[in-house]
């Protein structure tokens, strides 16, 4: 008993210099490619301002806020999901029903708080379902979740009969269409609640101990397991908490329209996962940071809505998008083989 | 002799076997939509019942209807429903295609096996279906040129949103629609978005547009997704559409639609018979099966035009799930 004791103790310590280690240069790559996104950002924002200076009135930066608020949400889960070497597909059909079980509940005349947490709950219970079938059993996780998105879906069209929950209340949509006025400014309040989640995503990756296990597991597993730190549940708790993430963005976006379709954020899996890809999560794990899925998350819907600032057809957005994860994964390749020859 | 009588009791036996009722034969329909639960497609599944129970009161036919779909719009999953329905030797079936292509080879299939086939609402054109029921969606384009274009006085800056880039029937909406405004000089269409027949995206689509174009005066919606949204999603639109400066024609003439237009915040929609594409199928159906009637390859239903003239009839006929009136003019 004690033996063992020591044994998770050594480990852990041992467990914890390996991740401050690889911690520190994954901070040399991560803010390198964070300052490309940042950059990529502003050289962006300069040339649709320059041809449409609409681009900058307020109404539009806090269109882009919002749209930005609940995308990202959904990114920072997966983007700890890419950190262990994993990927959520489920996490657009997540939304979806995390939206119905919000309007349902609300419709059956439950408080909104209530309303919000049966929607989150539901999101729980897949990353749970995910997080075992990956971790446990050891299913490839791409099959796993392209399974889950299946299952909710049908699950969310079935629960819906396939129409649309319209008629929620005021102050439930008061969270996806609210300002709130800080002094002059005035800021989305799904902003704010953005903010605070990833404020908390940050503190968990950054200052605790899992945080630092989320790290190792996608960099080498097998010194995780090595020293005794049990990665299959680093795992789950990844997956139950990119879940929950996923249904508070499928809230705050039903929250926002004012209607839960049980089609809604279809295909979104994709644009959330590159969102978080080109914000500098490694679909190869153990890398990745908070600050780099929003600005990501805020380069993809600067690009999209540049399309129509610049009058180009919209059909060529994916296109764009397409191209930007390849030029990401391209540069990332790049710096790795640079950073292995030394 | 002996063996004539036997022949004779032989015959009273089977006589007082079979039922005493004159014979009704049954004819089975399938009703085949996109997908299940949309209430649009709801709406004609009443439409295709409503239509069986009259020809069941009426005819020598005992007439089932099998309304059925896959769960989601998807076109692998439409396949095996239309599969299924041929191994069960349903007589007839009429299918909203998901797919043109997809569609095509289990039509022929169903053809094949003697069941006739007939589209409605999205035609499957290389099939071997004997007709296509819909609405004329270019010529329904082109009605919407003409709404917008008087509602704007013939000038301004106009936008198009549409649905998924390369469906046929908003295609061909909104080539009607460029059609008609290219005979007015004064109209430019600024943008046309696409929604992805989603909620969120057509949302930001329009109020993208909305930004970039503060001049704006109109738009065409070929779908009715945004509108789907509550109030205060759209906030620039809303704003522009309460006080007039934008006005906007959309297709489609669902509820939430009609009070939109109540309120001022649309000019004018555009209806498809939703009710018929169930109960004109199965007439048609019936006629092919039981008298083996030919039609022309495309059976235009006609379309609703909705303004503020006759928003209370439409409204009325939701109400009452009687679409059989006529609407008053728009």
């Amino acid at each position: 008993m004690d033996k063992r004791a020591t044994r998770i103790g050594l480990g852990q310590r041992q467990a914890r210099s390996v991740a401050r280690l690889s911690r520190q240069s994954w901070r040399a790559l991560a803010s390198r490619q964070e300052i490309i996104i940042l950059a990529c950002l502003v050289v962006a924002a300069l040339v649709i301002g320059l041809w449409n200076p609409n681009f900058y009135q307020a109404t539009n930066l806090l269109n882009l806020a919002r749209g930005v608020s609940w995308f990202a949400v959904a990114a920072l889960g997966v983007s700890m999901v890419i950190l262990v070497g994993g990927i959520d597909l489920s996490v657009g059909a997540v939304m979806a029903l995390a939206g119905v079980l919000c309007a349902s509940a609300l419709h059956a005349g439950l408080p909104v708080p209530l309303a919000i947490l049966a929607g989150v709950a539901g999101g729980l219970g897949v990353g749970f379902l995910n997080g075992v079938l990956v971790a446990r059993l050891g299913l490839p996780p791409f099959i796993v979740t392209l399974g889950t998105m299946g299952l909710v879906r049908g699950v969310t069209v079935g629960i819906t009969n396939g129409a649309p929950l319209r008629d929620l209340p005021p102050h439930f949509r008061a969270l996806g269409q609210h300002d709130l006025y800080l002094g002059p400014l005035s800021v989305p309040l799904s902003l704010v609640i953005m903010a605070l989640l990833a404020v908390l995503v940050s503190l968990l990756l950054d200052r605790t101990i899992l945080g630092r296990y989320i790290y190792t597991v996608g960099r080498d597993e097998q010194a995780l397991r090595l020293v005794g730190v049990p990665a299959a549940s680093v795992k789950i708790t990844v997956y139950v908490l990119s879940g929950a993430l996923a249904a508070c963005s499928g809230v705050l976006m039903t929250a926002w329209l004012g209607v839960a379709a049980p089609t809604a954020a279809e295909g979104y899996e994709l644009e959330i996962i590159a969102a978080a890809v080109i914000g500098g999560a490694s679909l190869f794990g153990g890398e990745g940071g908070v600050l780099g899925v929003v600005l990501g998350t805020t380069l993809m819907l600067v690009v999209r809505n540049g399309f129509v600032f610049l009058g180009l057809p919209t059909y060529l957005q994916s296109g764009a998008i397409g191209a930007m994860i390849l030029t990401v994964v391209l540069m990332d390749h790049l710096w790795r083989r640079r950073l292995a020859r030394g | 002799m002996r063996g004539i009588t036997l022949l004779l009791l032989l015959l009273v036996v089977v006589a007082c076997g079979a039922p005493a009722a004159p014979l009704r034969q049954r004819m089975t329909l399938a009703w085949v939509s996109k997908s299940l639960g949309n209430p649009v497609f709801d709406h004609g599944r009443n439409g295709a019942l409503a239509r069986a129970r009259e020809l069941s009161a009426a005819g020598p036919y005992t007439v089932e209807v099998i309304a059925t779909g896959s769960a989601s719009a998807d076109a692998v999953e439409q396949t095996r429903v239309l599969d299924d329905l041929i191994a069960r030797r349903v007589d007839g079936i009429a299918v909203s295609c998901n797919d043109p292509i997809a569609c095509t080879e289990p039509i022929n299939r169903a053809v094949a096996a003697g069941i006739p086939v007939m589209t409605w609402d999205s035609d499957a054109p290389e099939s071997q279906r004997f007709t296509f029921l819909s609405i004329d969606n270019y010529a329904a384009g082109r009605v919407a040129g003409e709404l917008l274009a008087r509602a704007i006085d013939g000038s301004g800056k106009v936008a198009v949103l549409t649905g998924v880039p390369g469906a046929l029937n908003l295609e061909q909406r909104v080539r009607g629609f460029r059609d008609t405004l290219a005979a007015y000089p004064d109209i430019t269409i600024v943008a046309e978005v696409t929604s992805n027949e989603d909620i969120s995206r057509g949302v930001q689509g329009v109020e993208d547009v909305m930004q970039a174009h503060r001049d704006l005066r109109g738009w065409f919606f070929a779908g009715m997704w945004p509108l789907f949204a509550d109030r205060g999603a759209m906030p620039l639109w809303e704003q522009a559409a309460r006080t007039g400066r934008v006005k906007t024609v959309s297709f489609d003439t669902l509820p939430f639609q009609l009070e939109l237009l109540r309120d001022g915040y649309l000019t004018a929609l555009i209806g498809q018979h939703y009710w018929g594409w169930g109960y004109d199928s199965v007439q048609t159906l019936y006629d092919r099966v039981a008298h083996r009637t030919v039609f022309p390859p495309f059976i235009d239903t006609g379309m609703d035009i909705v303004t503020i003239n006759n928003v209370e009839a439409m409204i009325r006929a939701w109400e009452t799930n009687d679409f059989t009136a006529p609407l008053p003019p728009p």
